[in-house]
């Protein structure tokens, strides 16, 4: 490991107190990030994505509890720090959020320019014309005209508030970007526009991401690094070649063949089942009642195994593979259409 | 990124536009309330004649006070009785003409619309001021500063607390204070007057520290200072039982309103900015929540105008609730007429100083219904 990672995450937990019992939306995850490096976050709704985000940056709801484990950034631990410090030291200094609401994530009442240019204010303490001119610089790179500073977010088509709220994240100039769904309210084109501007800035910039979506075909463009999202676990973490090409996990392989490709033979296949509740997750694994590939083994919860350099899946399949696992998963490649029924 | 000096400027030519939409929008808005009191004030005219019906009460009244005159009157004492008949007909007929009795109902009732937007409140026909003076207009403004003394105390001591202490519950939402607020709101269902009776009984009669009621001590105590300290000793009683009538309620419902606004969006979105906590109170919070603050802080002011008629009652204060209930029994029609022709305007006002406050707090406001 000649890169020091920028981003450690281990074995963050974070669990949400409901009238039914803890719900734990985030179990035991970890994965490390490089600077520069776009991490995409794949899953189904209500797998734990969202609370991954807000767990990183410490935004935690009321009904919040348990958040723990290790999250080092440059080599600090900051989910140790305390509260103020880590407002004052981290949050959009260091990591910031574009959030999954995007539509409704301005001020109403204040005008874009002021909001994207507050954080420079707040952390940097930089006069007004200062921060505002470091806003147009931030607008322009994301493609807002300069005179949309002046207008207020009623006036800014859905497209345009999403391309302020990335504004807003980067004009601090963070090390990470945690970017929550950003585009799943929008258009097709408005998508492909922003995906534009995230690569051109992923290019120019060298700010690392983690791109949060369920969107595995949009996704492709931007990741070097995927983590596949399953019941609060991260199940698979790859290189995104190696990811695209050769799934390892079986839940991996059933969503990569669930996505429809154009010139296709066969028909994308679905996968059968509901996820589990994260009220009472099952024990073992938490995959298993919806896998075409389970055995005796399944019945206890699997362990994280290598299955090459930087590749990690929580699977039983792969216990015994150490460093190069290619032969092996590629023997296992299952044949869309799936006959665990 | 030469440009970009010159669009930062391009934001001062916006007022202007800003104004431009203003007017019209205020224009607008005039005309629409203008409308509106007249209509209020006809239906006050209305009702409180109940449709003309009082006209004939009023008949019969004038009947009699003048036949009273007449056989009171040594002058007449020898006239024939069909002679004083026809000199009471003739009286009655005079009387008559000057109130244009004789006139259908419908048409006087816009004469007296007319006067009453003119803000000409004529005189009242029973009750009188405590100097004695007969004009609608002298009545009222004898009652009006101490009802807007008492209440407006009252009322801005409940507002201003209330949201204070419910922003700060709302931060610690769930915290043992809170749950006291919400256990103790129930207690708003009993009205001012309710827990005033228990104060004047523990506090003027049980432990006699303070008076059970009137405004100031009989008689008006000498000099300024005297005067002054004698009336908040008088105040004490009627404010405190106006306060804890509605002091839970009001923290209750606003620390409602400001947990629903501090789960917005945007104030999550601050919160992730590491924004300072006082800022996001202040501009995430505060700032987009205004125009709902201002409104129920000037409704409250205007609801000042009506006093309350129990309160007022019960601790002895010659507000104007009492002076309403008065006017009602004696069915003073001019004297109900004008207070509520004032409420009308002062309503009006409110609203229309609500509108430009609302486009001066929100651009979406101002920016939308200017025209385009």
């Amino acid at each position: 490991m000649d890169v020091p990672p920028l981003l450690e995450v281990a074995d963050l937990r974070l669990t949400y107190r409901t009238s039914r019992g803890p719900v734990r939306a985030v179990d035991g995850v970890g994965f490390d990030l490089r600077r520069g490096e776009a991490m995409v976050v794949l899953g189904e709704s209500g797998c734990g994505k969202s609370s991954l985000a807000k767990a990183l940056l410490r935004l935690l709801p009321r009904n919040a509890e348990g958040l723990g484990g290790q999250v080092r950034l440059a080599g600090e631990d900051v989910l140790a720090l305390p509260e103020e410090r880590f407002r004052a030291e981290v949050r959009w200094t260091r990591i910031a959020l574009v959030m999954q609401a995007a539509m409704s994530a301005l001020n109403p009442v204040v005008r874009v320019g002021e909001q994207v240019a507050e954080p420079l204010r707040v952390h940097r303490g930089w006069s007004r014309v200062q921060a505002m001119e470091q806003a147009a610089r931030t607008f322009a790179l994301v493609g807002v005209a300069s005179d949309f500073l002046q207008r207020y977010p009623f006036e800014l088509s859905g497209g345009m508030r999403q391309r302020v709220v990335l504004a807003m994240a980067l004009v601090t100039e963070p090390e990470v970007v945690i970017l929550d769904e950003p585009t799943s309210a929008l258009d097709v084109l408005t998508q492909a526009g922003i995906m534009n501007v995230l690569k051109r800035i992923k290019a120019e910039l060298g700010t690392s991401f983690i791109l949060i979506t369920h969107d595995v075909a949009t996704s492709s463009e931007l990741a070097d690094r995927v983590a596949l999202m399953y019941a609060g676990q991260f199940v698979e973490v790859a290189d995104a070649a190696d990811f695209f090409a050769h799934p390892a996990h079986p839940y991996a392989r059933l969503l990569m063949a669930s996505v429809p490709r154009l010139h296709q033979a066969e028909r994308p296949v679905h996968i059968p089942g509901q996820p589990p509740s994260l009220l009472a997750p099952p024990a073992g694994c938490r995959f298993a009642a919806r896998c075409p590939q389970r055995f005796a083994r399944c019945d206890q919860d699997p362990e994280v195994f290598a299955s090459g350099a930087r590749h990690r899946v929580r699977c039983w399949l792969h216990a015994d593979t150490v460093g190069c696992g290619e032969e092996r998963t590629a023997s296992r490649t299952l044949r869309p259409g799936g006959e665990g029924r | 990124m030469s440009g970009s000096k010159a669009d930062l400027t391009a934001g001062r030519r916006w007022p202007l536009r800003d104004l431009q939409r203003l007017a019209l929008f205020m224009t607008r808005r005039v005309v629409a309330l203008f409308f509106t009191v007249l209509v209020g004030v006809y239906l006050t005219i209305f009702f409180a004649n109940m449709g003309g019906r009082v006209d004939e009460l009023r008949l019969v009244q004038i009947r009699s006070t003048v036949a009273e005159q007449v056989r009171a009157d040594s002058a007449f004492r020898d006239l024939a009785s069909d002679e004083r008949n026809a000199l009471i007909e003739q009286r009655v007929g005079l009387e008559v003409e000057r109130l244009r009795l004789d006139e259908p109902f419908i048409w006087r009732s816009l004469d007296y619309l007319n006067q009453a937007m003119r803000l000409d409140l004529g005189r009242a026909e029973q009750m009188h001021s405590d100097q004695g003076a007969r004009e609608v207009y002298r009545i009222i403004a004898e009652r009006l500063p101490a009802t807007l003394l008492l209440f407006g105390t009252a009322n801005l001591l409940v507002f201003f607390s209330s949201v204070w202490i419910a922003l700060v519950l709302s931060r610690h939402y769930g915290s043992l204070w809170d749950r006291v607020v919400i256990a103790l709101a129930p207690t708003s269902a009993a009205p001012g007057w309710y827990y005033g009776i228990f104060l004047i009984l523990i506090f003027a009669f049980l432990i006699p520290i303070l008076p059970a009621g009137g405004m100031v001590r009989v008689p008006p105590p000498e000099g300024t200072w005297a005067y002054a300290a004698s009336l908040l000793r008088h105040m004490v009683l009627p404010v405190a039982a106006m306060f804890i009538s509605s002091i839970f309620m009001a923290i209750y419902s606003w620390r409602t309103f400001f947990l629903i606004h501090s789960s917005e969006d945007y104030v999550e979105m601050a919160r992730a900015k590491g924004l300072p906590p006082r800022l996001i109170e202040r501009r995430y919070i505060l700032r987009p929540t205004l125009s709902p603050i201002v409104t129920s802080f000037a409704l409250m002011l205007i609801g000042l105008w009506g006093g309350a008629i129990i309160l007022e009652k019960v601790f002895n204060w010659p507000g104007l609730g009492t002076l309403l209930f008065q006017a009602i029994g004696y069915r003073d029609t001019p004297v109900i007429i004008g207070s509520v022709v004032i409420f009308a305007y002062l309503l009006a006002l409110t609203v229309l100083l609500l509108d430009i406050l609302y486009a001066v707090l929100d651009p979406r406001v101002r920016l939308d219904k200017g025209g385009r």
